[in-house]
C-alpha cells in the first residue's frame, strides 16, 4: 500500500520516538531526569491527599499506590498524546505515503523509553521498602509488554477517533480521569465484597487487571493467575488487530481526513 | 519509452467541510493521463484548481474517488513538496535524517546524506538548531535539500522551485535538473511561466474541474494566460 516496508517503517517510527524524546530532554533544565521526576511527583501528590491528609491504614500504601500510579501513568500519558498523532502529523502525512499506524505507534514508544526507566525506580523503591527480589519479579517484563500492546491498540483508537472528530480530544481526556478512578490506583480491586462485580470490572477494565497482576507479582511476590493475565493479553491483542484492520482499510481516508482538517 | 503511471478518468471530491461528509464539492473529474519514461510533465491551473490534490493522487496519498491509477510494476514515486512535515522541536540535522528515513532510505544512508544536504541548504550553524528558531526562507532551503534524496522513478514537483533568494532557487533548480534522466519523469506543478517553459517538454492546464488544455508548455501557458479570472470552478453537489 505504501512506499515503506514494515522493517523500514519499525525503524522510523523508532527514530521517530527517540528524537522526540531527545527534543523533549533538551527542551526542560531537568532534561531526562523528568521521566523519572514527573511520576514520582505524581505518586507524591496521590500519597499526600490519601495517605497523610485521608489515612488509608494501609502499611503498604506508599508502594501500593507506586505500582498503580506508575504503570497507569504510562497508560494515560501515552494514550492522552497518541490522540493528537495523526492531526499533529499533518504535514508528513500529506507528503508522503506512510502507514498510518506509524504516528500513534511512535509516540506510544517513546512511552516505553520511559517506562523501562520508571520500572527500574519502581523496582529501587520495592528493595527500599524492604522487598525481598523474588522470582516473580520476571513477570514484569511478560506483563510490560502486554500493557504496551494494550497501550498502543488504545492509542490507535483514541488517534482515529480525534481524527473523525475533534470532541473526541476531550472525551479521551474524560475517559483518563474515568480510569484513573475505576482501576484500583489509590484503591484495592478486592476491597470490593461483591466477587460478581469484581470479576466484570476486571473483565472490562484490562488496565485494572493488570495493575492488580503487577501487585500480584510485584508485592505478594507470587506468580499473575495465569486465566487474569491471559484474559488481558487477549483483550489487548484484538482491540490492537481490529486497529490494525481499521488503519489498513481506512488508509486513504485518514490522509484525506487529515490534511483537509 | 513505457508508461510509468496511467491516470484512468480519475476525478476527486472533498466534504465541503470537512466535519460533513455530506455536501462534496468535486475538485476534478474525467482526467486521463499517462507518464511515460523520460516525460517532464508542467500541471499549471489558478489556486484551488486541484494541482496539489492531483499530486497526491499520484503519489498514493490519496485514492481517487472515481477512476483509477495505474503504476507500473516497481515504480516509485516521490513527492517533493516545502513547508511541510518538520517537527519544529528538532534540528534542522534531525529533520533531514528523519526526512531520508521517511524516503526509503537506511539508516547509515540517511546519515551519509547529512554532510552533502547541509552543505546545500547553507544553514551554517543553524543545521542543528531546532527548526523553530529558522525563518521561512531557512525553513525552505532545508525543505528543498531534503527533498531529493531519494532516486524515485516518478518525481512529483510541488511549487519547490520558488523558495528562497535567487542564488538559491538558480541552484535548486540546477539541483533539480540534476535528477532528470531518460529513465524517470517528473510532474511540475508551478505558477512560474518560466520554469514550465524551461524544465518540462509538455503541459497541462487544470481548470474548471478537469483539463482545459494539454501540448507544448508554451502552449498551455498561453492557454492559460488568456483564460478569464475568478474562481476555480469547483462544482458543489449537494
Amino acid at each position: 500500500m505504501n512506499n515503506l516496508s514494515i522493517p523500514q517503517s519499525l525503524t522510523l517510527m523508532n527514530v521517530m520516538a527517540t528524537l522526540s524524546l531527545k527534543a523533549d530532554a533538551q527542551r526542560y533544565f531537568f532534561g531526562y531526569l523528568w521521566w523519572i521526576l514527573e511520576p514520582l511527583l505524581w505518586v507524591g501528590v496521590f500519597y499526600l491527599v490519601f495517605e497523610v491528609l485521608l489515612g488509608t491504614g494501609r502499611a503498604d500504601f506508599l508502594v501500593f499506590l507506586a505500582v498503580g500510579k506508575l504503570t497507569f501513568i504510562w497508560f494515560s500519558k501515552s494514550v492522552s498524546q497518541s490522540a493528537n498523532s495523526l492531526l499533529g502529523s499533518r504535514g508528513l502525512i500529506g507528503k508522503m505515503d506512510a502507514p498510518k499506524w506509524l504516528f500513534p505507534l511512535a509516540v506510544c514508544h517513546e512511552g516505553l523509553y520511559k517506562q523501562v526507566a520508571v520500572f527500574a525506580l519502581l523496582i529501587v523503591m520495592l528493595l527500599y521498602e524492604g522487598y525481598a527480589p523474588s522470582a516473580a519479579w520476571l513477570w514484569l517484563v511478560p506483563l510490560a509488554i502486554t500493557q504496551y500492546l494494550l497501550i498502543v491498540g488504545c492509542g490507535m483508537l483514541a488517534a482515529l477517533l480525534v481524527c473523525m472528530r475533534q470532541d473526541f480530544q476531550l472525551l479521551v481526556q474524560l475517559g483518563m480521569v474515568f480510569l484513573l478512578f475505576m482501576s484500583g490506583i489509590f484503591w484495592d480491586i478486592d476491597s470490593i465484597g461483591n466477587a460478581a462485580l469484581r470479576e466484570n470490572l476486571l473483565l472490562v477494565n484490562p488496565l485494572a487487571s493488570l495493575i492488580d497482576l503487577y501487585r500480584t507479582v510485584l508485592m505478594d511476590g507470587s506468580a499473575p493467575l495465569l486465566t487474569q493475565w491471559l484474559t488481558v493479553l487477549v483483550e489487548s491483542v484484538v482491540i490492537l488487530a481490529v486497529l490494525v484492520w481499521a488503519y489498513r482499510a481506512l488508509h486513504y481516508w485518514i490522509a484525506r481526513r487529515v490534511v483537509t482538517q | 519509452m513505457s508508461a510509468l503511471l496511467t491516470l484512468e478518468n480519475v476525478g476527486m471530491q472533498f466534504a465541503v467541510r470537512p466535519d460533513h461528509e455530506s455536501g462534496q464539492h468535486t475538485v476534478f473529474e474525467g482526467i486521463n493521463l499517462i507518464l511515460n519514461e523520460g516525460d517532464r510533465l508542467g500541471i499549471v491551473g489558478r489556486n484551488g484548481a486541484g494541482k496539489s490534490t492531483l499530486l497526491r493522487i499520484m503519489a498514493k496519498i490519496y485514492a481517487p474517488a472515481t477512476g483509477s491509477v495505474i503504476w507500473a510494476p516497481g515504480v516509485t514515486v516521490s513527492l517533493l513538496s516545502l513547508g511541510l512535515g518538520f517537527k519544529n522541536e528538532l534540528t534542522g540535522r534531525d529533520n533531514a535524517y528523519l526526512a531520508g528515513l521517511l524516503q526509503g532510505l537506511t539508516k547509515n544512508a540517511a546519515k551519509q546524506c547529512l554532510v552533502s544536504i547541509e552543505a546545500f541548504c547553507e544553514l551554517g550553524d543553524y543545521f542543528d538548531e531546532p527548526v523553530k528558531t529558522y525563518s521561512a526562507g531557512m525553513r525552505a532551503r532545508l525543505g528543498f535539500a531534503t527533498a531529493l534524496l531519494n532516486n524515485a522513478s516518478v518525481l512529483l514537483v510541488d511549487e519547490v522551485l520558488s523558495v528562497g533568494d535567487k542564488e538559491f532557487r538558480e541552484k535548486a533548480q540546477l539541483a533539480l535538473e540534476d535528477q532528470f534522466s531518460d529513465r524517470r519523469s517528473v510532474v511540475l506543478v508551478s505558477h512560474s511561466e518560466a520554469h514550465v517553459a524551461g524544465i518540462c517538454n509538455g503541459a497541462i492546464c487544470l481548470d474548471r474541474g478537469g483539463i482545459t488544455a494539454r501540448g507544448a508548455p508554451q502552449e498551455v501557458l498561453r492557454s492559460h494566460s488568456g483564460q478569464p479570472s475568478g474562481a476555480s470552478g469547483l462544482k458543489i453537489n449537494r
